[in-house]
């Protein structure tokens, strides 16, 4: 006997119809999974069949073939198991087909239990489009599954539970009562791992500092306020000790939260990530913090699989790459592209993926090995020539799509001891929300940051001594058009951050500062 | 044998690499001049010779590397004289009337110096050396910059060793103000110091001055050379300038050397405690080293007034006070930024600290000032220009 259920497959963020045929026929006892499926997937006939005795239901003693469609695309993961399992149960004629037009997500253990996947938001949204009204999901995805809109989403704790579903209220055949005990005698099912999924908390377990608890630095907090208020990236240049990461902690606090469609694109991300942990919208800001050592693959996503990476989970938020010079110069390399575009194409042989990534980028790094160079107190022990080396592993193609460049000194003792507190991030929050408000009003929904070419001069509207200083400015420094047109991209937002319409002559001067003409970066320039 | 022949024969033989002054010395004491020396190599009396000299002093006078170096020059004086004069260098010995008469003063001057440029920048009657650690602070270097401001002012020829840090700033200062500057680099002209010099060499070179080594053009620089060449510097300024020297500086083996040939040294203090003038402190404790302490001072003790306009030699010391006229000139916040600064190196957000002004406000200031060139940046940290700058 035939079974004909639909699921759906991961392929980059979006998700994939795969159409489940189960043929239960006479012959020896033997289960074929065919489709091109990877290792997880070929075990599944283990677990379907621990499911389906645990569940109370016969494992057939038939000739079992599964097939995956479309045949030519490779399939891997274990959420088809849910829909393996139901096709046997059907196919053996266990349960009678009630409703049509169920679509089935899945994994299941051994107890026949369902397991929570990865990536049911984007997959659910799929279903639809398909024209497919009803799923069935594991309990702890049904939150999820229930963002997407015109698509009834159940949420099923095993096997037995899917099985009714389908069946429909008369339809079910064999006697259930008999749901294995063994769940019982193993004590209270553990809570769902999706509550301990390591991997979700450590890229961003950075506690969240708060800018009233950060002293002195004046300038690079103020710096931060309008990287964060335009988008424009940021690179933090200082000694350890100067703060940078400790600035760099009190983003998350700083970010305004994400609007409806860009919460969804992140919700999505995250999804097929596996950092959903209560199924919700996602409505904070990113905020990804990678370690040095990171991969290529895990930054700008790929390896074998085609996960997503840091790069793209950082999409609509801030990817703060601490220690930049110490990052693999391939992957620093790759974010050109993202930065510039804001997505990330990777082809490989498994396939072909866009992941949107339009992160900024907030970056820090020590000015030399030692970290001491140009520190006034203290002598820096890298040898002659090796501070410019240090600088430049970060390649200048990169560096120019930075708009901001600051450089911090460490704090005196006496001002960390200091009296009174500093302002703190709530009211940061509130100037830098409004700025980008404004900002975005005016660009059409574009931040500062993301402005090029005539665009960023109209949206500057200077005044006549305001051209004037850039032109003087650009013929002291010998600066590109590119180098002009960042100039003013940050004029534009400290003139939003002060509530102007029009960027004044201040503005322009202040922004001057914010890509130190003497600075470390620019060392390499100097004779 | 025609005097020509020697010169050659000498040029060659002191290019040789791995013969300094003392093993051309022994060659020479020990087979009369240059060319006899090479005829010796070839003849077979040199080994004798170095066979001798084992038996009695238990070594060779020179490893076997400088031998083979020594027998292949000996084949063609003539055509390694003529790779040399092939890239554009002039060369002098002690044969000739146009070396430099104060290298003449070291007890062993270098038997030849291969240079760039216009040699009579060599011998000019004022020459001060200003040297320092290649690891300046921004405070460090200006103080180069304007030590060598006033000696171009005394009309005096700035000698040092182009290397990065203290000596690029008092070359590239020298060049700004229209001055002759020396350098002396540790290594052959064809792979000379830092890159990052390389347009400052070309710069020394354009603006009158000279370029000048003792090793064979293609000689690299080795841990011996730089401390070597630094007795050239002392031998051919009339006094040397150590300007900022932590501990272990190269700039202390200068000041030595001309302790030694008997030429004055100006050491600038520092504060105690810091690591940038450990060397500087430590030469002022063990050495009759006379301190620095101010431009006036030091071009007095050096005896070069006459050339200075009386209103300049008149003026008082360092004070903001001098600087008043300019500071007049600024705007409010200008002011205040700018008045600190004249105080010391202030890096943003110590001026934004200090001066209680919002670090956008401090930054227009600073961006104005930069513009005008009466602030520098140097790293973090800006450093009071132009009429800002004390003189």
């Amino acid at each position: 006997m035939l079974a004909t259920l639909v699921t759906a497959v991961i392929n980059g963020l979006r998700g994939e119809l795969v159409r489940v045929e189960i043929d239960v026929a006479p012959g020896l006892p033997v289960c074929h999974i065919v489709g091109l499926p990877d290792t997880a997937l070929s075990e599944a006939r283990e677990r379907v069949r621990g499911a389906i005795r645990n569940s109370g239901f016969e494992y057939p003693m038939s000739r079992i073939t599964v097939n995956l469609a479309p045949a030519d695309r490779r399939k891997r993961g274990a959420a088809y198991d849910l829909a393996i399992a139901v096709g046997i149960l059907v196919a053996s004629g266990q349960i009678r087909r009630g409703g049509n037009g169920w679509a089935l997500l899945g994994e299941l253990s051994l107890s026949g239990t369902a397991e929570p996947i990865t990536g049911v938001l984007p997959m659910a949204a799929t279903l639809v489009r398909q024209g497919y009204r009803r799923v069935i999901v594991p309990a702890a995805n049904e939150a999820e599954a229930k963002l997407v809109h015109d698509i009834e989403a159940i949420g099923v704790e095993g096997l037995d539970d899917a099985a009714r579903l389908i069946a429909g209220p008369r339809g079910r055949r064999a006697a259930l009562a008999s749901r294995r005990t063994a769940v019982e005698l193993s004590g209270p099912r553990p809570e769902s791992r999706r509550t301990i999924k390591p991997s979700a908390s450590f890229a961003t377990s950075i506690e969240p500092v708060d800018l009233a608890d950060i002293r002195g630095q004046q300038h690079a907090r103020w710096a931060l306020e309008i990287a964060l208020a335009g988008g424009h990236n940021l690179l933090l240049v200082g000694p350890p000790g100067a703060g940078k990461t400790l600035l760099a902690r009190a983003i998350p606090g700083l970010l305004p939260p994400l609007n409806d469609e860009e919460a969804l694109e992140v919700t999505v991300i995250e999804s097929v990530a596996g950092l959903l942990r209560d199924g919700g919208l996602r409505r904070a800001r990113p905020f990804r913090a990678p370690h040095h050592t990171s991969s290529y693959a895990a930054l700008v996503g790929g390896g074998p699989h085609l996960i997503p990476g840091e790069a793209t989970l950082a999409h609509h938020g801030v990817l703060f790459l601490d220690e930049l010079a110490e990052f693999d110069r391939p992957a620093l390399d790759a974010l050109r592209q993202p930065i510039e575009e804001g997505v990330l194409t990777i082809a490989r042989a498994t396939g072909r993926v866009r992941y949107p990534a339009r992160f900024q980028l907030v970056a820090a790094m020590n000015p030399c090995r030692c970290g001491y160079h140009h520190d006034p107190d203290r002598k820096c022990r890298c040898p002659t020539g090796d501070p410019e080396r240090y600088v430049r592993r970060v390649s200048g193609p990169l560096l120019d799509r930075i708009d901001m460049q600051i450089e911090m000194a460490r704090v005196p003792p006496a001002d960390l001891l200091g009296s009174g507190r500093p302002e703190d991030s709530a009211s940061v929050a509130r100037r830098i929300m409004a700025a980008r408000d404004r900002a975005l009003r005016r660009n059409g929904g574009r931040p500062n940051a993301h402005l090029a070419g005539s665009a960023v001069q109209s949206a500057a509207s200077l005044t006549g001594t305001g051209k004037e200083l850039i032109r003087e400015m650009a013929a002291d420094r010998h600066l590109t058009a590119r180098s002009v047109h960042r100039l003013l991209r940050v004029a534009r937002t400290v003139a939003d951050l002060a509530g102007r319409a029009d960027v004044a002559d201040e503005d322009v001067l202040a922004a001057g500062v914010l890509r130190e003409p003497g600075g470390v970066m620019d060392d390499r320039l100097a004779a | 044998m025609p005097r020509d022949a020697e010169r050659v024969a000498w040029i060659a033989l002191a290019s040789v690499s791995g013969i300094g002054e003392e093993t051309f010395a022994l060659l020479l004491a020990a087979f009369g001049d240059a060319s006899n020396t090479f005829r010796a190599t070839l003849d077979g009396r040199l080994d004798e010779w170095m066979a001798d000299r084992r038996r009695v002093d238990g070594r060779p006078p020179f490893p076997a590397r400088t031998l083979a170096a020594l027998r292949e020059a000996a084949h063609d004086p003539a055509d390694r004289m003529a790779g040399i004069e092939a890239l554009g260098l002039w060369s002098f010995t002690p044969l000739d009337s146009g070396y430099p008469a104060r290298l003449r003063d070291l007890p062993a001057p270098p038997a030849v110096i291969h240079g760039l440029g216009d040699p009579v920048a060599l011998s000019r009657p004022r020459a001060v050396g200003v040297v320092g650690t290649r690891r300046p602070t921004p405070a460090g270097r200006l103080l180069a910059a304007r030590v060598a401001g006033r000696l171009v002012e005394c009309r005096a020829t700035v000698v040092s060793g182009l290397a990065v840090g203290i000596d690029g700033a008092a070359h590239a200062a020298t060049i700004e103000h229209g001055g002759t500057t020396v350098g002396v680099i540790g290594a052959g002209h064809c792979r000379p110091g830092p890159r990052a010099h390389d347009r400052l060499r070309a710069e020394v070179i354009r603006s009158g001055g000279a370029v000048i080594s003792e090793h064979h053009p293609q000689t690299k620089a080795s841990k011996g050379t730089y401390p070597r060449r630094n007795r050239i510097i002392a031998a051919l300024s009339d006094a040397i300038v150590v300007v900022e020297a932590p501990r272990k500086s190269g700039a202390l083996t200068t000041a030595k050397h001309a302790l030694e040939l008997g030429r004055p040294v100006f050491v600038a203090p520092g504060r105690v405690g810091d690591w940038s003038t450990e060397g500087s402190l430590s030469l002022l404790r063990e050495t009759p080293v006379r301190p620095f302490v101010g431009l006036d001072e030091l071009t007095e003790d050096l005896g070069y007034f006459s050339s200075l306009p009386a209103a300049t030699i008149n003026k008082p010391g360092d004070g903001i006070a001098d600087r008043k006229p300019a500071l007049a000139l600024l705007g409010p916040s200008e002011r205040a930024v700018a008045e600190r600064i004249c105080v010391g190196p202030a890096g943003l957000d110590l001026l934004v600290a200090q001066t209680g002004l919002p670090p956008g406000v401090v930054s227009g200031a600073i961006t104005l000032l930069l513009m005008r060139g009466w602030v520098q940046a140097h790293g973090p940290a800006f450093v009071a220009a132009g009429p800002l700058a004390a003189r």
